[in-house]
Parts: structure tokens; C-alpha cells; sequence
């Protein structure tokens, strides 16, 4: 409850605070909307929107998804925050709950978007159930519950001037609370990742992206450190989404087991035993209902015989050729597949291999042209330096491609011919991308050259 | 443009699911149109010197990349799960009727046999479309990237992707692991192919369905012309994908129509 981004509201005009109220109004009256932000509000229907949109989501709150702003941001919003928290809190559940109709007209003031979010449901552990997906999905709307809060809180508090401030008995506090704590731990562990990534960050961003430009490099770093086993010094957090990995999962399979299977297992002894640090019982609350389904569903087909198999089962019985005609479809499947995957392996290598000669050349670059004195030797080594990995880059795609027809040439014997349509792309290319990556660089290279040169003289 | 139609074209095809979860590209090349391109500082910029409009661009652009993220990773969840599974009803399977099906109940661990091989393969296949969704949607990025840079004449590509690459969501490490490890159950639980009669009942065989072979036919033929030479073609393009004319048309005389391009 502690996280109030007080930011946004400090931010909004007076424009943007109808908005935020409209989307308060539909989120406030419980925290565990699961709709995804795209949901909530409707593509880019506006700028206005879309920044509110941005500063909601990008609170303070998570390391996860939405990412949150600075770690000194995010440090004075839990601080400035927390003064009001509960009071807020209560006062803006209660009236939801109690005249809902109050809430329709900013209902109806929203756009068609947030008219999508309205299914409030009573408890957070449907919510959850019903994404299948990591409970603290529904933080955002945490968030929006949160940030509009002090707006709405008054705006409600006078529109009803009649209830108190009673708290909601059909609220779970205790979800909250969690959440609310593992959120505030977390934020001083992170706050050094944040803080270096801010700096190490180059790009000019504008503050709200930055962080969240900078994020999915944190997150990164956080999941990889959340991977078995986990060494990162963050500790729980609901928030991040938990990256699974094989081994992991088969430690959670042997604790399942140990507690008696799927149907008795717990979330809580499940999370004792498997004893891996950083991992939250919300990982392990949604990891085991995808658990459960994945074995529900097949034991239903292997069973008594369903609708789904009576078609196999007369079909077997039928006629035996029928089952291998089956087989020789899936074959079939099988190889497109194949195929598929084959394609894109190749394409991703190729396509990390370019970026790879991205960074080279802007290496070479920034070597060369940063020395004043040598502005005529910079450029013009500039020039023929690009030459080279460009080459080579040539090369590797060539093999490539050339390793593609071979592939296709054994798999397919009728076909065109795939060498002779290859070849006189290399040469064409070769000469372009020689262009190419002078004329950017080069430019890059002399505008350097030439702003020092203004700068000496 | 043309990608633009394609992504569409691609997302049509896909899994009703995953529509939602592709690139905005759309939205994002509309976002670079409303850049102006006079300079940041003419259009009230923000702290750190961005216009308006780019912070918009950086936003969303950053958001799509969580949405990427997110849906990534709960599938690659689902599919760890769903791995672990298929291997737990071989080996069930197995254990009850024998390595090829022990004579009373044949009939029985035939039909199941066939359920599991049905799953697996398409099991394979969602993969598969899953390691498509994360390559479309890098090339995406690339392109986007690539029209905002002339656009504002920034140089936000390079870095931006950068870290892009190190996203979740195309780290497909585990994703290709996961693959080769259900190659290898197919080849384990499918018998022992009989050339001759094989090649005739495949031609045979109707495989027009909604179901995941479709899509990774579609999502082949989107990659191919995604990867047809285009006119802006540069150091940082791929090749033309090379698939011989004659292999994705015996599909299609099989299949039910798919717009071809």
C-alpha cells in the first residue's frame, strides 16, 4: 500500500486528471485487474492518454513488467507516500463498493477502451486464477488504484458525503500488504542496479522511458539471477516475472511430489521445499495451476473415451492404414516445421552477426575520429576501414545462404535452381553495402572532425 | 509499407491468442510520422531533450518490448511444462504396453500413441511459432528503429538494439533446446518410416486445417517475403530467403488457401 506515485499526480494537468480519475474509477475497486495495459486503455488514443498511461504503468511500484522509474524516484515515492497510503486506500474502496453507480458516470465518460476492464471481481485469487499467469500481474492496476487514489479519494469523499470510511470487509488485505512489503525491500536492492544502468545508459530518453529502456536490461539481470540458483542480492519480489528453466521446473516437480501431487500440493510447502532463493510464492502459485491444467487436460483424453477421441478411436479401429495415413501427416507437419526452424536459426545468427558489424563499425568510428589533430587521417581511414568487416559480413552470408540451398537441395530433389539464383546477389549487395556504410559513418565521421575543428578554433 | 502488410498478414494467420501480442507496428510508424523533424528543442522538450512526440515513440516502444517480454516467457513457462509432461506419457505409455505395444492391448497403446504423437508434433509446431513471433517481432524493431534514425537523424538504432538482443524474448537459448528435445521424442516415437508407401499416402493426404501446421506454413511464407530484396536493401538487411519454388506450392495444392503474396 506504501507505493504512491505521487509523480503522476504531481505531472498531471488538469486535463490528464480526468483521465487518470476515469481510469481509477474502473481499477480502484480492487487491485487485481489482470488486463493487460493494452487493454486498459485503448491504442494510443491519444497522447495525453498515452503518457498517463505510461506514467501509471511505469510506477514506482515493480521491477517487472511496468518498469518504474528511477531508483530516486522511486525512493521518494515510497517516502512521500506512505503518510497517506491507508487512509486512501480505504476511503477509495469502500465508496466503489457501495455505490457502484457512482462510479458509472466516469464510467461512461472513458473511452471505449476502459470500458473493457470492467470485470471487478470479488477476489484477488480468481483474478489471478483466471489470467493463469503470476498473481502480481495485477499490480498495475495497483498502481492506478493507487495513483489516482489521492485525486479520487477527495473527489469521492465529497461526491458522497454521507459513508465514512469504513474498511471493506471483502477486501484481502493481506494480498496487499505482501505485495506492498516485498515491493518496498526490493526497491533498495534494486535502486543500485537502476542507478548504474541509468548511468551507463547513452541514449538520450526522456526520463519515464528511460527507465524503462533501462529496465529490460535490469530485468534481464534480475531473471538471470532468479534462474536456479539464485545468487542476486535481490531478494522477493512479486513483481518480476520469474524466467523458468527446465531444471528449475523439475525441482518444482520433485517438491509437488514429495507433498502428495498437483491436487495436494500448496503453493507455500511447495516454495519451503524447493528452497530457491528469489523465487515468490506467486511464481509458484501460478507455476503450479499451469501445472495442474497441463495434467488435468491429458488425463481427460486418456480415459474413458471423450469427444475429442472417438474420431482416433474409430478411426484405429477401423482401418490400420488410416492410422498411418495420421502418421504420414504429422510426418509431413514435421518437416515444414523443421524447415521453419531451420530458418530461423539461420536468420537469427544472421541478423546477430549484423549488429555484431554494427558495433565493430562504430567502434572503429569513434576510435578513429576522436583525436583532433588527425581529423584528414580519421576520415579518410574511416573510409577504407568500413570495407573490411563489410566483406566479411559478405562472406558469412554468402556461406549461409549457399549452406541454405544445399540444405534445400537434398531435402527437395525438383526445384529451381537455388545457387544460380544466390550468386548475383552477392556481388550487387557487396557494392551497396560498401556504400552504405561509408555514407552514414563517413558523414558521422566528418561532422565530428568538423565540430572540433570549430571547437579549436 | 510492405512489412507493414506482411506483420498484418502474419498476425491473421497466427493463433487468435497471440494476435494481440505482436509488434504495434502500425501504430509506431504513425508515432514517427508525428515527429517533427525540426529540431527537439523547437517542440518543448522535456528534461532530457526529447520532443514529444519521441518520448511518445520511446514509450511505446519500450512498452511493446514488455509486452514482448512477458508473453514470452509465459510461454516458454507453458512449454517447459508441456515438455516435461510428453515425456512423463512416453514414458507412461511405454512402461504400461512395451516399447512397441504388447499384444492384448495393442489397439489401446496405439491410440494412445497416436494422441501423443499428435501433440508432440504440434507441440513442436507452437514452438516454432513462437520462435517466429520473436523473430517478426525483432525485425520490427529493426525496421522502426530504422525510420525513426531517418527520421529524427538520431542515432537510437544501434544502442537501442543492442539491448534489445539481450531481451528475453529473443534470447531463444532454452526455446532451441527445447525444440531439438522434442525432434529427438518424435524420432523416438515415431516408427520407422517406409519410403515408398510413405511418399504416396503423403500426397495423399489432406492437411487442410486450422491448426498449427497452417501457421508455420504461413509464417514460412511471411518470412520469405519479409527477406525478398528490398529496395532499401543495406549492410544491416538480411539475405533473400532462398526456399525452392516447388516447396512451399506442394502445401499449398494440399491446403486450403492462404493469400499468397
Amino acid at each position: 500500500m506504501e507505493a504512491r506515485p505521487a509523480l503522476f499526480v504531481q505531472r498531471s494537468g488538469p486535463q490528464q486528471l480526468s483521465t487518470v480519475r476515469v481510469s481509477g474509477a474502473l481499477s480502484s475497486s480492487l487491485p487485481v485487474l489482470p488486463t493487460p495495459l493494452e487493454e486498459r486503455y485503448p491504442k494510443l488514443p491519444d497522447s495525453l492518454q498515452v503518457t498517463m498511461e505510461k506514467e501509471l504503468t511505469t510506477g514506482p511500484l515493480t521491477h517487472t513488467i511496468p518498469v518504474p522509474s528511477s531508483s530516486g524516484a522511486v525512493g521518494h515515492i515510497f517516502s512521500s507516500n506512505s503518510g497517506y497510503s491507508a487512509d486512501l486506500h480505504i476511503s477509495s474502496v469502500s465508496p466503489q463498493e457501495k455505490h457502484p453507480r457512482d462510479t458509472t458516470p466516469f464510467i461512461s465518460q472513458s473511452s471505449t477502451g476502459k470500458a473493457s476492464t470492467l470485470p471487478l471481481q470479488a477476489t484477488a485469487s480468481t483474478q489471478c486464477t483466471e489470467k493463469n499467469s503470476w498473481c502480481p500481474d495485477p499490480l498495475p492496476d495497483f498502481l492506478d488504484f493507487a495513483a489516482d487514489s489521492p485525486v479520487q479519494g477527495t473527489q469521492m469523499e465529497n461526491n458522497n458525503s454521507g459513508p465514512g470510511i469504513p474498511v471493506s470487509e471483502d477486501f484481502k488485505p493481506t494480498n496487499w500488504q505482501e505485495w506492498a512489503d516485498q515491493l518496498i525491500n526490493e526497491d533498495d536492492s534494486l535502486t543500485s542496479t537502476w542507478n548504474e544502468l541509468l548511468v551507463d545508459n547513452s541514449v538520450s530518453n526522456p526520463e519515464q522511458p528511460k527507465m524503462a529502456s533501462n529496465f529490460p536490461v535490469s530485468q534481464n539481470q534480475l531473471q538471470q539471477q532468479q534462474q536456479l540458483p539464485p545468487s542476486s542480492a535481490n531478494t522477493s519480489s512479486s513483481k518480476p516475472r520469474m524466467r523458468w528453466s527446465p531444471e528449475l521446473h523439475e525441482a518444482f516437480v520433485e517438491a509437488v511430489n514429495k507433498l502428495g501431487g498437483s491436487e495436494r500440493a500448496t503453493p507455500k510447502g511447495v516454495l519451503k521445499l524447493m528452497k530457491v532463493e528469489g523465487l515468490t510464492i506467486y511464481h509458484v502459485k501460478s507455476h503450479l495451476q499451469k501445472y495442474r491444467t497441463a495434467r488435468y487436460r491429458p488425463e481427460l483424453s486418456e480415459g474413458s473415451s471423450e469427444k475429442k477421441l472417438t474420431p482416433i478411436e474409430e478411426m484405429s479401429s477401423l482401418d490400420l492404414k488410416t492410422g498411418i495415413e495420421i502418421t504420414e501427416a504429422l510426418r509431413l507437419q514435421m518437416e515444414v516445421q523443421k524447415r521453419l526452424h531451420e530458418q530461423l536459426e539461420i536468420q537469427r545468427k544472421l541478423q546477430l552477426r549484423i549488429e555484431e558489424q554494427g558495433r565493430y563499425l562504430q567502434m572503429m568510428f569513434e576510435k578513429q575520429c576522436k583525436p583532433g589533430s588527425e581529423k584528414l587521417k580519421a576520415s579518410s581511414s574511416c573510409l577504407e576501414d568500413p570495407s573490411g568487416p563489410p566483406e566479411e559480413l559478405q562472406q558469412q552470408q554468402d556461406s549461409l545462404n549457399r549452406s541454405e540451398s544445399r540444405n534445400s537441395k537434398e531435402d527437395n530433389r525438383p526445384e529451381t535452381d537455388p545457387l544460380g539464383s544466390s550468386s548475383p546477389l552477392p556481388e550487387e549487395s557487396k557494392e551497396e553495402l560498401e556504400e552504405d556504410s561509408r555514407d552514414p559513418e563517413q558523414k558521422l565521421c566528418e561532422f565530428k572532425a568538423s565540430k572540433r575543428q570549430k571547437t579549436d578554433s | 509499407m510492405k512489412f507493414g502488410k506482411l506483420l498484418k498478414q502474419q498476425i491473421q494467420e497466427t493463433l487468435p491468442e497471440w494476435r494481440e501480442m505482436f509488434l504495434a507496428y502500425k501504430e509506431l510508424k504513425k508515432l514517427v510520422r508525428l515527429i517533427s523533424a525540426s529540431s527537439p528543442s523547437s517542440t518543448h522538450p522535456d528534461e532530457h531533450g526529447l520532443s514529444k512526440g519521441e518520448a511518445e515513440f520511446m514509450y511505446l516502444l519500450n512498452h511493446e518490448i514488455e509486452k514482448f517480454n512477458g508473453f514470452f516467457m509465459e510461454k516458454e513457462e507453458d512449454f517447459i511444462i508441456k515438455n516435461a509432461e510428453l515425456k512423463q506419457r512416453i514414458q507412461r505409455v511405454v512402461g504400461t504396453w512395451g516399447e512397441h505395444g504388447s499384444q492384448p492391448s495393442e489397439k489401446l497403446y496405439e491410440e494412445e500413441m497416436a494422441r501423443i504423437r499428435k501433440d508432440i508434433v504440434d507441440f513442436h509446431g507452437e514452438m516454432i511459432l513462437l520462435m517466429n513471433y520473436s523473430n517478426v517481432n525483432y525485425t520490427g524493431l529493426v525496421k522502426i528503429l530504422k525510420k525513426y534514425d531517418k527520421r529524427t537523424g538520431g542515432v537510437l538504432r544501434l544502442p537501442f538494439i543492442q539491448k534489445v538482443l539481450d531481451q528475453p524474448f529473443f534470447t531463444t537459448d532454452l526455446l532451441s533446446e527445447l525444440v531439438k528435445e522434442c525432434e529427438i521424442m518424435i524420432d523416438a516415437v515415431f516408427p520407422v518410416e517406409e519410403r515408398e508407401k510413405a511418399r504416396e499416402l503423403r500426397e495423399a493426404v489432406s492437411v487442410a486445417d486450422e491448426g498449427i501446421f497452417r501457421k508455420t506454413i504461413a509464417a514460412l511464407m511471411t518470412m520469405q517475403e519479409i527477406r525478398r530484396g528490398s529496395s532499401t536493401y543495406s549492410h544491416h538487411s538480411l539475405p533473400p530467403l532462398n526456399l525452392p519454388e516447388s516447396y512451399l506450392s506442394q502445401f499449398l495444392q494440399l491446403n486450403s488457401p492462404i493469400p499468397i503474396q
